[in-house]
């Protein structure tokens, strides 16, 4: 191993793999790294390697912790569901207020243009209907 | 593709990835440890396995029970083949050969 730093590094990354992996494999983990450098491997890549390996090992679910693991998501899932429903009931009395101070406007704005001549209300979309009695929130 | 029947002939290492399988082949002609498994499998198939990805696809092959750990020699773990990963790696490599076969059979057809 050229560089003095080599072995550090590798130890460091091995530090974050779980206590139960490093127990199985950290000293052949740590062997195996000086051996792949000896031969030329960047330090890096070897480091690098073991740090997706960390990350999988810990993402990767243990039977035990399936339950607890889809009881969470649930939990998190019914906690943001709770949140937007929140922020909608909020937000409708504002919306409500809004709408209620504009009952008389003929148009949603200045120069709005007029309903389109020939079109009869039986033939115009429901839509257009609404905008003529002026309610603002077909706008 | 034929119809399979049970467990027995699924092709359970459809999903497990190219390590996984690559292991297994090196493994199939005799126990090695990690270091060996590398060499072997940059000879073999001209792939550079990283130690990271090579330790977690032995745990995923002996959780699914493919290959089991022989008793430590000094620091390394050698690891052995077992009769269900033999048997695994067979259904496999069939599989592999039919979608080869098909492939190179559409590609005459096509005149490519």
């Amino acid at each position: 191993m050229d560089d003095p730093r080599a072995p550090r590094l590798v130890e460091t990354v091995l530090r974050c793999y779980p206590a139960r992996w490093r127990r199985r494999h950290g000293e052949e983990a740590a062997e195996l790294a000086a051996l792949l450098i000896r031969d030329g491997t960047p330090a890096i890549s070897v480091a690098w390697s073991y740090l997706a390996g960390a990350a999988r090992a810990r993402l990767t679910l243990r039977p035990g912790r399936y339950l607890t693991a889809v009881a969470c998501a649930l939990l998190v899932a019914a906690c943001s569901l709770g949140v937007s429903a929140g922020l909608l009931a909020s937000a409708a009395p504002a919306r409500a207020a809004s709408t209620s101070q504009a009952p008389g406007r003929a148009h949603c704005r200045a120069g709005s243009p007029a309903p389109v001549p020939g079109m009869t209300p039986a033939m115009s979309r429901p839509q257009v209907i609404i905008w003529e009695v002026g309610h603002g929130r077909s706008c | 593709m034929s119809k399979r029947d049970g467990r027995a002939g699924q092709d359970v290492l459809r999903r497990v990835g190219e390590a996984s399988v690559l292991i297994l082949i090196s493994l199939a002609d005799g126990p090695k440890h990690g270091y060996a498994l590398i060499q072997d499998i940059k000879q073999l198939a001209d792939v550079e396995l990283g130690p990271g990805t090579l330790y977690g696809a032995l745990d995923r092959l002996e959780r699914l029970g493919l290959i089991e750990p022989l008793p430590a020699d000094d620091r390394r773990h050698p690891y052995r083949i077992t009769a269900p990963g033999a048997a695994a790696l067979r259904v496999h490599l069939d599989s592999l050969e039919r979608v080869s076969a098909a492939g190179r059979l559409r590609l005459r057809l096509g005149g490519i």
